[in-house]
């Protein structure tokens, strides 16, 4: 109890706004929907898992008169089961239906938010050309007025299908089977993706399979895991990618093969479960990310001004809400599992952990440099 | 059929005005009794005439039961008991028997001095309400009458709140009031036993949220401080949070509480200790932990002294008195904060300010400028969606009832309690009954003769197998016997009847009685190899103990007349040997 309170104390500097919660279970998703709701999902194995869509707290959504709300919860407004475990959850905007993907691989499932009722249903699914269930397919939506599901566990399964009538309307049509680790639309023609392997790509759907790539990093990654995000504000490299050992690599995507900056994150251990590392952008500051994913920290660096290799980097704020809250008295320390910037708000992340637990919080700048 | 009965009472969904009326083998039963504040007509009082529309409350119900002191669940009591009209008792702990009369007194005060209301109850019925009041002691089995039997089990959430079961015979329901199954500085969590009820009554008020840890509540509290108060409930969970955090922040700034009402308060709390929570009975042995180091009796002129102090002032919605008085020195200082800590009746200073005014009219037309900063926190304690199943898992109820909830908005919990659980669960609106079939058990005593018969027979008893009896049931004043109909005879002093049956069979034969006699014999003795079939000196055939005679037909020679006669225990036999001998008799080789 003592660390805890003294935490709690030191948390009054640290924060402006802090908020924990507990879900039923863990989650390793964090979806938006518009900026007032956010999707999580259980991944047990053995069990029913409970998908819910939460919406946030008002205090959380308004931007002034905050102190008169005096509501701190989150409300259930929409929930729903699913026997597989949820590892990837996206929302397909201005629309009521979600697509997730979980074990066994060998096919994604399609669900839809009730309009006169708080219940989630499962209402299709789409076929993954992978019969491997031990993997399982990264999703991402192209949005637009007829949606599209971009989806794969290896590049050579990589294709969109168009959401209604279930046609692909791409395919990658290559035979390299390499593992992918993350998928990301950033326009209706553009995706990157990010292979195991840290080999990455920015791929337009226009063309025949050409993507723009980096040079695979380098020798220290040997048997590395890689994970990436493109978004990047303000001038500098907008595409980040992390690999388990804790090495940041920041890339423009005008040139994928020469890395703008290459540096070792200081995280004491490498990821014990490489498919939990995140990196994000922040939303609503210049040069800002997140990292996650190698204990119970989530670190946030200012990369402004970063260049070349090998420089020493400190986090500006590393949120360790999870480790000191840690009511359960379960003896193994929590892992985050994801984390998300809040569309608005430029300083106030969500984090979650194994232990089900929920944190909303917003840092103070003590460097004010981001 | 029996059945278990639930109408909850009153208009409209939102929150306020807890009244639920329970109808459980025969007996009825009104928990609760609150008033809505947010209406000034009769829309705050619940609808009582869905409880009788003619005849006499107090003919009707059974028994009232009151779970704790907050006015969402006893304010209409004395409009109820003194006003409708009813007489008999009201059963609630002695935490709220104590504390109720308090809160009753001062809302009445801010309805017909503050608000010029008319038609409201007054300071005379408060106490001839909780003059009908019986005051219950924890999990102690009270008997409202012969069958009708209550338990009240600790619930957290405010001083004496309780939760209750409602027994008769086999029957029961629980209902949870308001309750929060995380234990807070100084009240422990809810706790209730495996009871296995008929039906969990539960709020769903909270039921589809996930709440805010309780640290991060302290915390925001923590960073900011005059607090006007409900002098009771929350001010010492408050006292006890700041005088820890004033300790290890080393903080030198002074806390005042001020005097009157809040000093009955932590008389009552030291009343009763035995409700707070562990913690708290502990310490209160090696020091009183409702004697604070850090906080002070508050004397009016230190509202004038200079430098920073959190008070905690009474009355809660700012609408009088010292908390006023505090207000008005400090309002025009941006640096200043007020929290208001619960909700305020309009027309009081409090929901003013809450609602964004920031210019009051005062007595004496002077207006006054809102320039500190205004906060509202919620300090109440209560389950959320977690809560809810970690208490159904612990009384194992066979149904689950939801009140104060839209069921289109409750369809996920509803089926999160119904697959984890595997109950069902009920959601009604206001005014709507919901009936629960039961099937109560009925205890039966076995006579031990009957059971040795029964053993005799041989076969064991199978712990899965339902075992047919037969036996005599006998119901004498409440008392269920199972006896052999020998015995059965005698206590009764009965003789038994005998009931015979006779059938005719006319079957074609010329030759003598005697020898179709012998036919029936030659022809029974070969087709019913498992019985004992004999024939008699005199003639007869028995099967069994069936008889068979033949007589010659009175009229005509050529037919015989079987006269086949059995008692009503072989019913079974002699339709058979009579269908068997209408097919006629083989004929003789």
């Amino acid at each position: 109890m003592e660390p805890a309170e003294d935490w709690l104390v030191e948390s009054l500097r640290l924060y402006q706004d802090f908020h924990a919660f507990d879900l039923s279970g863990a989650t390793r998703v964090l979806e938006w929907i518009g900026d007032k709701g956010i999707l999580v999902a259980g991944y047990e194995s053995l069990k029913k898992n409970e998908i819910l869509h939460l919406i946030l707290p008002l205090r959380l959504s308004v931007k002034e008169n905050q102190g008169l709300l005096p509501e701190r919860d989150f409300k259930v407004r929409h929930g729903g089961f699913s026997d597989r475990s949820v590892f990837d959850l996206k929302y397909v905007p201005d629309t009521r239906l979600l697509v997730t993907s979980g074990l066994p691989g060998c096919y994604l499932q399609v669900w839809q938010i009730a309009e006169d009722s708080d219940v989630i249903k499962a209402v299709s699914t789409i076929d993954v050309r992978e019969k491997e269930g031990h993997l399982w397919p990264r999703v991402a939506i192209f949005s637009s007025a007829a949606p599209g599901v971009l989806h794969g566990a290896r590049l050579s399964s990589l294709k969109v299908v168009d959401l209604e009538s279930q046609k692909t309307t791409y395919s990658s049509g290559v035979s390299d089977g390499e593992l992918l680790s993350s998928l990301q639309v950033l326009d209706a023609h553009t995706f990157a993706f990010c292979c195991t392997s840290g080999r990455l790509g920015l791929v337009d759907t226009r063309q025949k399979w050409t993507p723009s790539e980096n040079l695979r990093p380098g020798s220290g990654s040997a048997g590395g895991r890689w994970c990436a995000e493109a978004g990047g504000r303000g001038p500098g490299p907008s595409i980040a990618s992390l690999g388990l050992d804790g090495q940041l690599c920041l890339l423009d995507p005008r040139d994928l093969c020469q890395p703008v900056s290459l540096v070792q994150c200081p995280v004491s251990t490498p990821s014990p479960d490489p498919e939990l590392l995140r990196v994000t952008w922040a939303p609503g500051l210049d040069n800002c990310l997140a990292i996650s994913g190698f204990d119970g920290t989530v670190q946030v660096y200012d990369v402004t001004s970063w260049g070349g290799t090998g420089r020493q980097v400190e986090p500006v704020f590393t949120h360790k809400g999870h480790i000191f809250l840690d009511g359960n008295g379960i003896d193994a320390a929590p892992l985050v599992t994801t984390h998300t910037w809040h569309p608005c708000k430029p300083r106030t992340l969500l984090s979650a952990a194994s232990d089900a637990s929920l944190h909303v919080w917003d840092w103070v700048d003590l460097h004010a440099a981001c | 059929m029996p059945e278990i009965r639930v109408t909850p009472l009153g208009a409209g969904q939102d929150v306020g005005r807890s009244c639920i009326l329970v109808s459980i083998a025969g007996k009825n039963v009104m928990l609760d009794c609150g008033m809505h504040m947010g209406f000034s007509d009769d829309r705050r009082f619940p609808d009582f005439s869905y409880i009788t529309r003619s005849g006499r409350l107090t003919d009707f119900l059974d028994c009232v039961i009151i779970s704790h002191f907050h006015l969402d669940h006893c304010g209409a009591l004395p409009y109820f008991s003194e006003m409708v009209g009813y007489d008999g008792p009201i059963y609630m702990t002695q935490p709220t028997q104590a504390i109720c009369p308090i809160l009753l007194e001062d809302y009445r005060k801010i309805a017909v001095d503050k608000k010029g209301e008319a038609n409201f109850f007054t300071s005379q019925m408060i106490k001839d309400c909780m003059k009908k009041v019986v005051a219950v002691h924890l999990h102690q089995t009270v008997q409202v009458d012969d069958e009708l039997e209550i338990k009240a089990y600790y619930a957290g959430h405010v001083l004496g709140a309780a939760m209750f079961q409602i027994k008769v015979g086999s029957e029961s329901v629980v209902y949870t009031g308001d309750y929060n199954m995380t234990p807070d500085r100084h009240l422990g969590a809810a706790w209730i036993d495996k009871c296995r009820p008929n039906l969990l009554i539960t709020e769903s008020t909270y039921a589809t949220t996930i709440r805010d840890s309780k640290r991060c509540r302290e915390r925001d509290f923590l960073k900011k401080v005059l607090i006007p108060v409900f002098a009771l409930g929350r001010a010492q969970e408050l006292c006890i949070l700041l005088e820890t955090f004033w300790e290890r922040m080393d903080l030198k700034a002074p806390i005042y509480f001020s005097t009157g009402l809040t000093e009955k308060a932590n008389h009552y709390y030291k009343l009763f200790i035995p409700w707070t929570n562990q913690k708290i009975r502990k310490t209160f042995v090696q020091r009183n932990m409702f004697e604070f180091k850090h906080i002070k009796a508050f004397d009016r002129a230190f509202a004038d002294s200079p430098g920073p102090m959190v008070v905690f002032a009474t009355p809660g919605m700012l609408h009088a008195g010292q908390s006023l008085q505090i207000f008005r020195k400090w309002a025009g200082n941006e640096k200043n904060m007020v929290i208001m800590p619960g909700y305020c009746v309009q027309g009081t200073v409090g929901h003013k300010i809450l609602s964004g005014q920031r210019k009051l009219e005062m007595e004496g037309r002077q207006v006054l400028e809102v320039k500190m900063q205004v906060e509202y926190m919620s300090f109440s304690a209560h389950a959320d969606a977690k809560g809810i199943m970690q208490l159904v898992g612990q009384a194992e109820p066979e149904n689950v009832l939801l009140v104060h909830g839209e069921a289109k908005k409750m369809e996920f919990l509803k089926q999160k309690i119904e697959q984890e659980f595997r109950v069902s669960c009920y959601m009604p609106a206001n005014g709507e009954t919901v009936t629960l079939p039961t099937s109560p058990s009925i205890p039966v005593g076995v006579s031990l003769g009957l059971l040795k018969r029964e053993m005799a027979q041989g076969l064991l008893p199978d712990a899965k197998k339902p075992r047919l009896l037969h036996g005599t049931l006998i119901m004498k004043d409440s008392n269920f016997r199972l006896v052999s109909s020998e015995q059965a005879l005698k206590e009764l002093g009965l003789a038994e009847h005998q009931l015979r049956f006779t059938c005719r069979v006319h079957l074609h034969d010329t030759r003598k009685e005697q020898e179709t006699a012998v036919r029936v014999y030659s022809h029974l003795k070969s087709v019913l190899k498992d019985h004992c079939v004999q024939h008699l000196p005199d003639g007869s055939v028995t099967v069994e103990s069936i008889l068979i005679q033949a007589a010659a037909h009175s009229e005509d020679p050529g037919t015989k007349v079987l006269l086949v006669s059995w008692t009503y225990q072989d019913e079974e036999l002699g339709s058979y040997l009579t269908s068997l001998l209408k097919k006629g008799l083989p004929q003789a080789s």
